[in-house]
């Protein structure tokens, strides 16, 4: 008895935990309604590829609350960065360098967030709410509407999220594990992972301890716009069309994910692997409930409970092990 | 210290590439309509006319609306002005038609997307002597208690779902299976087309069963929920999409499933991709609205009643016209002179 507590508050102290209960328990009701359409190979590529792209922005934003900062921004940029590429490859540029261009610029626009945030003192909701709503202005105004196609294929979007396979496993999802891969090592492995923890839980404290926190506040801001241009970029390479309205209400699902994934609004606490896990559950959910034949019309009610159910599990979790530890 | 100043640095050259880049196409984007105003508007307008619509900026269907309400008053020597939310918002919409009202126009052309919260301001203006004239959205009441405009020019949403499924009923196709993906879930015209689609299919084959699937407005959302429909029910052989947000990523994942032309799709609403579609019979046919009429004729209607005193038709309708191979080459040459079909 006593060492299975000890095992369960060993668990415990992983943000993941209680993502981890959530995936489990669904998958295991979907499996049980529909066995043979649910656990099949085809079904995990399909929840993957939805996965994907929410799931980069999700690694990017679940960075950046760690710092205990907020971007509602990354839906936007999730549209300006494929727009972008696609007016610029079809004047002629190569789609490596227009994309390389403008994934640099989707670095600078988060760095511009967190440079306002950090000097004006502004709440970065504010901050890149304003962002958001500047950046999609901008898009309708540039396309009067309309979507933009790129016209010839290139390399880049097999790359970017091509088909492998005849399954249905995208190189989308396999961007996705890398991403998390990387995030997952700097946040740690390295001491900007540590500070970035630090950051989070406490700013001031931070400082006096010698972290630059604006620093890497800043910076924790530009790699959230980063991802959320290279998952505007997945998107665009499956479909080779950017709407002017791609990726609106993005920035909650991408929210969602990471608080289903154990990161803590306040910052301070959270993980890589439970944003993947958070952003994984999200479209699991969809694709378990189309398979289930459950009516279309339920998916965001349904979404809305297991947040809700989800994020007392985590900060009853976070309350009983972590803070008291 | 210094390291602080070198992010700042940075920062600013990157925030220097960023405005660079917008000014650049936000001035390309600015100098591109400007020739096709220019050359006209020779004397000062006869009357001016207020269009006022939900539709916005942010969705390129209401852009040739636009352009015909723009070449009408050319033409005629009248000023149209244009208002639309740039977000769909009826309380943004009442604002704009309470603002026309204020300005005092000849006439007002008017989307009744909400025949309640447009009662009391349009009764008002007409009941001042500006006449109404109402385009894309009917008030839906029967005479004696709708909103006594002068006319109603447009198809109505529900037509053009019944029309395209009964297009496939009359090729004497019996459907299997039907989803209708449904882009924008509660929204009141989508809702419509989809209610229209159902009824054409349950009066001819009740048994045969219809589903509305939400998509989402991301396509890939959108592909993947469709893929795992297929997948849960592999009897599924037509699927209705509502506009291009759904039919693009439609196309896309019967592309990538190998199921283009087996499993049968039609649209509503036309772009490039749709008429290449249909060309190519990945795409069985689309219903064109034909929105340019909707922003030409009520102008033209308007002229006519404000200047010489002519009554124009209860309902002007401008579809729903059902495009497929065979009508091909008229809609290419609309889209290529009002931009949109």
């Amino acid at each position: 008895m006593v060492d299975s507590k000890k095992i369960l508050r060993e668990l415990a102290q992983h943000p993941e935990f209680g993502v981890l209960i959530s995936l489990v328990v669904l998958a295991t009701a979907f499996a049980s309604i529909t066995p043979d359409k649910f656990l099949t190979i085809p079904t995990l590529y399909s929840a993957l590829t939805l996965a994907s792209e929410l799931g980069v922005v999700t690694i990017g934003i679940a960075f950046l609350m760690i710092t205990g900062e907020f971007d509602l921004s990354v839906g936007s940029v999730y549209a300006l960065v494929p727009m972008m590429v696609a007016f610029m490859v079809n004047s002629g540029v190569d789609m490596l360098i227009a994309s390389i261009i403008m994934l640099l610029v989707a670095f600078g626009i988060g760095l511009l967030n967190g440079v306002i945030t950090i000097k004006t003192g502004i709440p970065s909701f504010i901050t890149t709410l304003g962002m958001m709503m500047f950046l999609r202005g901008i898009l309708l105004a540039l396309t009067g509407g309309f979507p933009v196609r790129l016209e010839n294929p290139h390399w880049l979007i097999y790359v970017l999220n091509g088909s492998i396979g005849t399954e249905g496993l995208r190189t989308g999802a396999i961007w996705l594990v890398i991403v998390t891969a990387i995030f997952s090592f700097i946040l740690d492995w390295t001491p900007y992972g540590n500070w970035t923890f630090a950051v989070g839980a406490s700013a001031e404290t931070a400082r006096e301890l010698g972290v630059p926190s604006a620093k890497v506040k800043i910076i924790n801001f530009g790699i959230s716009a980063l991802m959320a241009g290279l998952a505007g970029l997945m998107a665009f390479s499956r479909f080779r069309i950017v709407d002017p309205t791609l990726g609106e209400g993005l920035e909650l699902e991408a929210i969602t994910g990471a608080v289903l994934g154990g990161c803590l609004l306040t910052g301070g606490y959270g993980s890589m692997v439970g944003s993947f896990m958070g952003a994984f559950l999200i479209a699991m959910t969809r694709v378990g409930l189309v398979l289930a034949k459950a009516p279309a019309y339920w998916y965001r009610a349904f979404i809305g409970v297991i947040l809700i159910i989800a994020t007392i599990i985590n900060m009853t979790i976070v309350r009983k092990f972590v803070t008291s530890g | 210290m210094s390291e602080k100043k070198n992010t700042t640095l940075i920062a600013i050259a990157i925030i220097g590439i960023i405005i660079g880049v917008i000014i650049g196409y936000g001035i390309a984007a600015l100098m591109k309509p400007a020739p096709t105003q220019a050359p006209t508007q020779p004397t000062k307008p006869e009357f001016t006319f207020y269009y006022v619509s939900h539709g916005g900026p942010a969705d390129p269907w209401w852009a040739p609306v636009i352009k015909g309400s723009q070449d009408a008053g050319k033409l005629l020597g009248v000023k149209v002005v244009y208002n639309g939310p740039e977000k769909f918002s009826i309380q943004a919409l009442v604002n704009l038609v309470e603002s026309a009202i204020a300005a005092n126009p000849d006439g007002m052309i008017v989307t009744i997307t909400d025949y309640k919260a447009l009662d009391e301001p349009l009764r008002k203006a007409i009941n001042k002597g500006i006449p109404v004239i109402a385009v894309n959205v009917p008030d839906p009441r029967p005479k004696g208690e709708r909103i006594p405009y002068l006319s109603y020019v447009g198809q109505n949403e529900y037509d053009a779902g019944y029309y395209l499924a009964k297009y496939l009923i009359d090729t004497g196709y019996k459907p299997k299976r039907v989803i209708i993906g449904i882009h924008e879930v509660g929204h009141i015209g989508l809702e419509t087309r989809a209610k229209g689609i159902i009824d054409a299919i349950k009066e001819k084959y009740p048994d045969v069963p219809v589903e509305k699937l939400d998509i989402t407005t991301d396509p890939t959302k959108a592909a993947e929920v469709i893929k795992n429909y297929l997948t849960a029910h592999p009897d599924t052989d037509v699927i209705f999409t509502l506009g291009p947000l759904g039919a693009h990523p439609a196309l896309q994942v019967l592309d990538e499933m190998g199921l283009s032309g087996k499993v049968k799709l039609l649209t509503i609403d036309i772009d490039d991709t749709i008429l290449k579609a249909i060309e190519e019979g990945k795409l069985l046919a689309a219903v064109s609205q034909q929105p340019y009429a909707q922003g030409f004729l009520p102008v033209v209607f308007m002229y006519l009643y404000v200047k010489y005193g002519i009554i124009p038709p209860e309902h002007v309708p401008t579809g729903p016209t059902v495009i497929d191979k065979t009508r091909l080459e008229d809609v290419r040459k609309q889209i290529a002179t009002t931009g949109g079909a």
